[in-house]
């Protein structure tokens, strides 16, 4: 459970050293994208290049291999049932008793499938190249209030500590004769309590600790409030800025205004 | 250091470790070949600093951890045929942190809530959780709701419900932590009238002095090996290994070191001890 | 100012009806290192949190007497405006440090301050290098092991300037080698920063060197107050107080005993050995038991 909970790898590439408020911006900018975009030539050619950032990104292949487990899963899902649900349009391809299957029903399925790996892939370029930390900072800076980003951030902290209280408490139990995978469904229920009742009790004695150390070190003690790790923009930093706000409002103008097929 | 293996007889091992390795998810090696027997009736102490894998190796005797390689035999039976709630009735377990264990709304439910999984018949619960209750001198407590208690009754309630199950082994981590005097000296009788008992008692812990008081065999660990496995005055002869496994001598222990060249032995470990080669018994010296 | 000054202070928790604190009356000077010994709930962390007003304004309870922190009743004040001047360190190595990094945790306090940046960073450095964790800046607190979880939230409450420092049991979880650096640290802080440090133990092995005075506690009360020597001579009354009493003052007793003598009385291995080695300097080594 304390596994992969930090995506972040270690390096120092581009995207690493990017500014984090304009890498959120660039992937808010490219998911609007993908969602604009309804050819699936054109949605290859994003998919291509988001995975040809996410190489940059030197993301490591076991790292990847793990990000994109679920959504590979989700991806064969929709490609394989779309068009049972989605018979539309022709010709048609095969057609039995309520079956039906059209050419461009399977068409959209692998569209909207590819759809979701850019959104996906997207996303993972951020969690990859970018600390938890930087992250918070990030959207504080972008306006989310820093009580909000501060809990935020305590919240990320103490995952791993809570995950490996959970297992500690797990063991603990099954030490004394509780098994989890088997038994009724009712039995197993109860067993939960076992595992529950502990940690929830620990997390709140944590929380209060984590409270009384807040106050003694003066949180909220003044309206302002200074930050040793400063957000600033380079140039470089405008510059991809820049590219991401076009690389979505060119096609906005081109499909909304120019009426162009996308 | 060759680990000197106690050799006694095979049917009276209830413990046997055959070499065995341990390596966590992401490759770090906890366990490097660890060998052990253990006889009914022992008081063990396997101590180390932090790192050294002595809570990786009582794991690994309990069946929450297995080996990666190597095989371990408990109560003659292979561990690894056998289940985590089947090894418990032999080796009990009373972690650290009572907390993680505490959950139910009254001691009595709590120390039963073992013999219970194990599948007892309601007498056999009722008989053992009312035993493991009166050895751990928890009568006065039997009502009340165990997390609402201090630290040291938490502890015991913690060490009753793994001794309810009534196994033969009883693994203790680091049970005096947070205690005070009082409560040490209450706790180290309840662990002394279990082995007394007839259970095989094995204690981690890094306290040196509590080591003293208790243990009559000791096994160092440092690095994931057992770098010593000698009675207890073995262990408190050796400075060197004890401060490269991370541990601190007891002061009278280092005392002892200092006055050895005026015949004063090395391997005391307590300051009765020290008095005694001090002073004899009978008459004393000027 | 002294930086504490309790007189006849009583304090009840909210869900208790017990007196955690039952007429206290204790000073703490400028520069003093004070060791608060005493049981489980003697009251000693009653005590620790009343220093900088935990007690009791986020811990609710009844308070009686007068609680001075360097002049301020701590009734009137809040936790915020003693923060500037009181620092605190809990038993938990875990919980007290929430942020994601050693840098940002031991910035949070000047942070909050509104401290100049370029000061924080000097004192983040400053505070870094006093508990000896420098370069320690990016590691995330899960990753440290216990004792340098505690270096850090003694370096997280130092970057905020305090003039007296609270350690609530610090050592409680720790393994002897995080027990010993943490003491070392303490030690220096005392030899060489002049700041009022008030320590909560249960434990009087290894205290007795570096503090000034040792305050006995019992039952919500001090039960005696002196030097290391004078408090930790009688160890039989350390553990009815429920202290676990050094070696070498048990030892300095049973000497005293077994002899017939009372002049004994030593609490480092050092004195010890001066002490005893006349005793048995007479013996050819190998000698007789």
């Amino acid at each position: 459970m304390t596994g992969f909970v930090d995506l972040y790898t270690e390096s120092n590439t581009f995207l690493h050293r990017m500014d984090p408020r304009v890498k959120i911006l660039a992937v808010l900018f490219l998911s609007v994208l993908a969602l604009m975009i309804g050819n699936l030539e054109y949605l290859l050619i994003l998919l291509v290049a988001i995975l040809l950032m996410l190489v940059l990104g030197r993301a490591t292949l076991a790292k990847t291999y793990f990000a994109m487990k679920l959504v590979l899963r989700v991806m064969i899902l929709i490609v394989v049932l779309w068009p049972f649900f989605n018979p539309v349009g022709s010709p048609v391809l095969f057609e039995y008793w309520i079956i039906k299957i059209t050419e461009p029903g399977i068409v959209t399925g692998i569209e909207v499938a590819v759809r979701i790996a850019c959104l996906a892939s997207v996303w993972y370029i951020l969690m990859f190249t970018t600390t938890q930390r930087d992250l918070v900072r990030a959207l504080v800076k972008l306006g989310l209030r820093f009580d909000y980003g501060l809990t935020l951030s305590i919240s990320l902290r103490f995952l791993p500590t809570f995950g490996s209280m959970v297992d500690s408490i797990r063991d603990a139990q099954r030490a004394r004769g509780m098994e989890f995978d088997r038994g009724s469904l009712v039995r197993r229920s109860k067993n939960y309590v076992a595992v529950l009742v502990p940690t929830v009790v620990s997390a709140l004695r944590t929380a209060d600790t984590i409270s009384l150390a807040l106050q003694s070190r003066a949180y909220g003690a003044r309206k302002d409030r200074t930050y040793l790790r400063a957000l600033r923009m380079r140039p470089t930093d405008y510059v991809a800025l820049t590219i991401a706000v076009l690389a979505v409002a060119l096609p906005a103008v081109a499909k909304y205004v120019l009426q162009i097929e996308l | 250091m060759i680990p000197r293996p106690s050799g006694r007889a095979d049917e009276d091992c209830i413990i046997v470790a055959h070499d065995i390795k341990f390596a966590y998810e992401g490759g770090i090696e906890a366990l490097k070949g660890v060998n052990l027997r253990i006889t009914r009736g022992e008081f063990i102490a396997i101590v180390g600093g932090n790192g050294s894998g002595k809570t990786t190796l009582a794991k690994n005797l309990n069946g929450l951890l297995r080996p990666t390689s190597g095989s371990v035999d408990i109560a003659g039976r292979h561990a690894s045929k056998l289940t985590v709630a089947e090894i418990a009735r032999f080796v009990g377990y009373a972690f650290q942190n009572p907390d993680h264990q505490l959950f139910s709304g009254t001691v009595e439910e709590e120390v039963r809530f073992g013999p219970k999984n194990l599948g007892a018949t309601d007498a056999e619960v009722a008989r053992q959780a009312e035993h493991a209750i009166s050895l751990m001198g928890l009568g006065e407590f039997r009502a009340a709701q165990p997390l609402s208690l201090p630290l040291g009754v938490r502890r015991k309630v913690s060490i009753a419900s793994v001794i309810a199950m009534n196994p033969q082994v009883i693994l203790l981590d680091e049970p005096t932590t947070g205690l005070d005097a009082g409560e040490i000296v209450d706790l180290m009788g309840c662990i002394r009238a279990l082995n007394e008992e007839g259970h095989t008692l094995i204690l981690i812990t890094h306290d040196m002095r509590l080591v003293a008081q208790l243990a009559k065999r000791v096994l160092v660990m440092a690095s994931g090996r057992i770098v010593l496995d000698s009675d207890r005055e073995g262990a408190f002869a050796d400075l060197e290994i004890l401060r490269s496994s991370k541990l601190e001598p007891p002061p009278v222990t280092l005392l002892a070191h200092r006055l050895s060249e005026y015949g004063i032995p090395r391997d005391v470990a307590t300051p009765e001890q020290l008095v005694d080669c001090i002073v004899p018994a009978r008459g004393g010296r000027r | 100012m002294r930086p504490l000054e309790l007189r006849d202070v009583t304090f009840t928790y909210a869900d208790s009806s017990r007196r955690a604190l039952d007429g206290i009356s204790l000073d703490i000077e400028k520069g003093e290192f004070v060791t608060l010994l005493g049981e489980n709930g003697a009251g000693k962390s009653t005590v620790c949190m009343l220093s900088n007003g935990l007690v009791p304004h986020a811990i609710k309870g009844q308070l009686g007497g007068s609680a001075k922190v360097f002049g301020y009743e701590v009734s009137e004040h809040s936790v915020a405006e003693f923060a500037t001047r009181v620092g605190i360190v809990f038993q938990e190595p875990e919980s007290q440090l929430f942020c994601m990094s050693v840098e940002e945790e031991v910035a949070f306090g000047p942070e909050n301050l509104a401290v100049p940046r370029d000061e924080i960073r000097e004192r983040v450095e400053w505070a870094l290098g006093l508990v000896g964790m420098k370069g320690y800046n990016d590691r995330s607190p899960f990753s440290l092991s216990g004792g340098e979880k505690q270096r850090v939230a003694i370096a997280a409450a130092l970057s905020m300037r305090p003039e007296m420092l609270v350690l609530d049991e610090p050592a409680y979880a720790l393994d002897p080698v995080g027990r010993t650096d943490l003491y070392r640290v303490l030690r220096d802080l005392r030899d060489k920063h002049g700041m009022a440090v008030l320590l909560a133990e249960r434990d009087a092995e290894e205290v007795a060197g570096f503090s000034d005075r040792i305050v006995l506690m019992n039952s919500g009360k001090v039960v005696g107050s002196g030097t290391p020597r004078e408090m930790l001579r009688d160890p039989d009354r350390l553990k009815e107080l429920g202290i676990i009493a050094p070696q070498m003052s048990e030892l300095s007793m049973l000497l005293n005993r077994r002899l017939g003598r009372s002049e004994f009385s030593f609490y480092s291995v050092e004195e010890a050995e001066r002490a005893i080695s006349p005793l048995v300097s007479s013996r050819k080594p190998g000698g007789l038991r």
